[in-house]
């Protein structure tokens, strides 16, 4: 398959991913600020920044925006064009990278996005603002949508496992920046008011972790005990049957790999291979005491950072393959939430100026 | 005589009609189609009009219109009433244009081998060598079978007789072919009935047959050959075409940047290593091809391409410098090429042409350009171009200069009225409006036409201009056998 349509089926896939983890920080933050209502007091910022800092992206928004407040979070997040990380941006490079591959996707696949693109274009603020469930939950079905027709309507060959590879990595970074985000505030919480720390915020909080990745009723079936933060980390992070946990999308992405490059248990043919085993040994064998032991936000941290270099390495062994005459291309470029917007379709844009006449 | 077709005003005084021969008496071979429209109500002519749209739409089937913001994708305006093309003129059509095409392949063989035509003083040999598409580069360099214009889309028109006339050769990158296929696939849903009662010959074999002709001019050494759509990309007007033609026939869309030249061997980059390339299908220009040897800042093209193509590595499809035999100059020879080369008349005639160069001509250009269409030789797309009797004052002036300036440049002809088809307008009444063809000729080891083409109309009332960038849409062609 040609590089550059393995990396826009790459990229069409972590667009769309991310667009769908959005729209669940910002439905979940909307009903955690429902049920906190009664008990403190919402217009706090601190309940916003939370959604930025998910994001890494606390300097450009501060570049836009005077306050953190549902007003421009939400518009941030939704709408905002400047932000490539927004529902809007993210949903335009999916679809354009789809554009540019129509060829190689299935016709309902291309419908999907488009499908999704258009009703992005007619959505406004105030339509969001009046029914926000409702406006989440088409973003979240539009996703999984896409990605039921995908399964079903596409040859599971390597252009499925490009997609599948770019899922669950965005998702697993996802995952990872929303428990330590929350785990942040938390604690700075604590710090300043000891006495809510154990009190009803804190399940509500991470009651609102468990729904964000739909995973509350799955925790419930798990560990019928009380909500506390040791089984939620211990779920979100270890557990291998949850398609929303940690282990889980690292397995299902090493799968991917290794169904592309033949790769198998204790022998791997490339380095994007090694990196994912070893990321996927690593958590087999990790207990919830072992991330206490290092620090949840030291563990986080550095996960992120090796899910980073998987996909280094996949871009350099699948994507830039190159002659020696050719110069690698610029990592950086291509790095999730760094705030350049990886992928093909900003590239493809230097090109509209060459237009020959057609005969 | 259906409602529709009561109050259509064919004009048969002053136009050649496709449908109605004079007034009241439709041809024959429409009579059929006439009495099924007999049947049809607006409403019913809504409804398919309705299918129509659906089914484009879920093709993608748009081209973008540039300038608007965020480039606006439109669908390609298409009518509902296909034309009909009874089979013995379609047999005039096709043996003109394997004439045509033969002798045109000719032309390109003997310019860029012996030059034999411009030493025995047919053509003015500074017309060729002072073209822009002259490939000074590529003479003595001969591609397979000796075969420059693998697919060539002929522009065809009717006169008020009648008369097949070939208006321009488009022997670089024609587009359109696409459209031809898909508003087959239109009018099959939309009106069955119809397809039942004509003997329509099929076009639907066309991307195996491109394919198969892109395989048979592969380099000899390669035994299956493996062949690549070339595309300047997305935001190219043409790219639905580019996309629909490589999955038709099962081949890699490629951009110039998946392409890699190394030791003049092109190579596609593909997440297994690099895969040898044999038959490129370009569809991008010339200039653009490879910015070591043509235009420096074209980021569309391969670097080291023209070097693989020179060794005969990788085959073009099509040739590199066949423009010089579709320089709209070059156009007001092609009777005298195929005299020269197959010794026979031309089985399609030219449409008149004043050549600006010659000072004979040049002055009654410019003493009638109020009458005449005046051309740039090397435009295309209906860019670059005078109609006489449309045209003010002042615009006649501006051109006159040019003209002037740069004789070369410009060709005229006498403002012929082509022929019209009814169409329909808003889907309640029919128009007679200006109508042309464009077969699509395959030449590979043998000359392959399929039946029929797209047939273009202009359907801004009274508008001569039948190109897509130009407000043109285009309609089914049936060939049928009678």
């Amino acid at each position: 398959m040609l590089s550059r349509v393995a990396e826009s089926l790459f990229w069409m896939s972590r667009y769309f991913e991310r667009a769908e983890n959005t729209a669940r920080f910002l439905d979940v933050n909307f009903n955690l600020l429902l049920d906190l209502n009664k008990i403190t007091h919402v217009e706090n910022p601190s309940y916003w920044i939370a959604l930025i800092l998910v994001t890494s992206d606390r300097e450009r928004f501060n570049s836009l925006y005077e306050e953190y407040s549902a007003h421009t979070v939400t518009d941030y997040l939704v709408f905002n064009k400047d932000n490539p990380n927004s529902i809007t941006s993210c949903v335009s490079l999916a679809r354009e990278n789809a554009r540019s591959i129509i060829e190689s996707i299935s016709s309902e696949m291309w419908e999907q996005v488009n499908n999704l693109y258009h009703y992005l274009q007619s959505v406004t603020p105030q339509f969001v603002h009046n029914d926000p469930y409702g406006f989440y939950k088409e973003i979240k079905n539009a996703s999984h949508l896409f990605q039921g027709i995908t399964d079903n309507t596409f040859s599971h060959n390597e252009g499925w496992d490009f997609i599948q590879i770019a899922k669950y990595l965005e998702r697993t970074d996802n995952i990872a920046r929303l428990i330590d985000v929350k785990y942040h505030m938390l604690l700075s919480e604590a710090q300043n008011q000891p006495e809510i720390v154990e009190g009803s915020e804190d399940i509500i909080q991470w009651m609102a972790v468990l729904k964000s990745c739909s995973a509350l009723e799955a925790f419930r079936k798990v560990y019928l005990s009380k909500i506390d933060p040791d089984n939620i980390l211990r779920f979100l992070i270890l557990d291998r049957t949850f398609p929303r946990s940690i282990n889980f999308s690292v397995c299902a992405a090493e799968d991917a790999l290794w169904r592309i490059s033949g790769s198998s248990r204790h022998r791997y043919v490339n380095n994007a291979d090694r990196l994912i085993g070893k990321l996927e040994a690593e958590l087999s064998y990790t207990a919830i005491e072992d991330i206490y032991t290092k620090g949840l936000h030291h563990y986080l941290e550095d996960l992120e950072q090796r899910l980073v270099k998987v996909g280094e390495q996949v871009h350099l062994t699948y994507f830039a393959y190159h002659t020696p005459e050719i110069e690698p291309v610029d990592i950086e470029e291509a790095l999730p939430f760094t705030g350049v917007a990886g992928g093909r379709a900003y590239w493809s844009q230097a090109q509209q100026h060459q237009q020959q006449q057609q005969q | 005589m259906s409602r529709f077709f009561e109050r259509y005003e064919p004009e048969t005084s002053q136009f050649f009609d496709e449908v109605i021969e004079t007034e009241g008496a439709p041809r024959p071979h429409y009579d059929k189609m006439l009495q099924r429209f007999a049947q049809f109500s607006i409403d019913d002519i809504k409804a398919r009009r309705e299918i129509v749209n659906i089914f484009f739409r879920n093709q993608g089937i748009t081209f973008t219109v540039y300038g608007e913001d965020e480039g606006v994708e439109r669908l390609f305006p298409f009518d509902l009433i296909p034309r009909v093309v009874p089979a013995h003129e379609w047999q005039t059509i096709e043996k003109g244009l394997t004439q045509r095409i033969t002798a045109l392949n000719e032309f390109l063989n003997d310019i860029y081998h012996g030059q034999k035509i411009l030493k025995d003083k047919i053509i003015p040999a500074e017309l060729i060598l002072g073209s822009q598409h002259f490939r000074r580069e590529f003479v003595g360099v001969k591609p397979p079978l000796g075969i420059y214009i693998h697919v060539t889309g002929s522009d065809i028109i009717r006169d008020r007789q009648g008369n097949y006339l070939v208006l321009e050769d488009n022997l670089r990158t024609p587009s359109g072919v696409s459209y031809m296929l898909q508003n087959r696939q239109a009018m099959k849903r939309a009106f069955p009935v119809l397809f039942d009662k004509y003997k329509i010959r099929p076009i639907e074999n066309y991307p195996q047959e491109l394919l198969r002709t892109l395989q048979e001019i592969g380099p000899v050494s390669r035994r299956e050959p493996n062949v690549v759509v070339l595309t300047p990309g997305i935001f190219n007007s043409a790219y639905f075409e580019h996309s629909f033609l490589a999955r038709q026939m099962g081949v890699e869309l490629t951009e110039g940047k998946d392409l890699v030249v190394n030791n003049n061997k092109v190579y596609t980059r593909t997440t297994r290593g690099l895969e040898q390339v044999d038959v490129i299908y370009r569809r991008v220009d010339d200039a653009y091809l490879d910015p070591l040897v043509f235009r420096p800042d074209s980021k569309l093209g391969v670097a080291g391409l023209v070097n693989a193509y020179r060794k005969g590595n990788v085959t073009l499809a099509n040739a590199i410098g066949c423009g010089v035999a579709d320089d709209k100059v070059i156009y007001s020879f092609v009777p005298k090429i195929i005299k020269y080369y197959l010794g026979e008349d031309p089985i399609l005639e030219n449409v008149p042409t004043w050549l600006a160069s010659n000072p004979a001509d040049l002055k009654y250009i410019l003493a009638n350009l109020g009458t005449l269409v005046v051309k740039a030789a090397n435009e295309s797309g209906g860019y670059g171009m005078l109609i006489g009797p449309e045209s003010t004052i002042e615009e006649q002036e501006k051109f006159a200069e040019m003209i002037v300036a740069n004789p070369r440049n410009y060709i005229a002809q006498p403002t012929i009225s082509l022929s019209r088809h009814p169409s329909f307008f808003n889907d309640t009444e029919l128009w007679g409006c200006h109508i042309d063809l464009r077969p699509y000729v395959l030449y590979g080891k043998t000359i392959t036409i399929v039946p029929g083409g797209l047939t273009r109309v202009a359907l801004k009332r009274g508008s001569l201009v039948v190109n897509s960038s130009q407000g043109g849409g285009s309609k089914d062609t049936w060939v049928v056998d009678e």
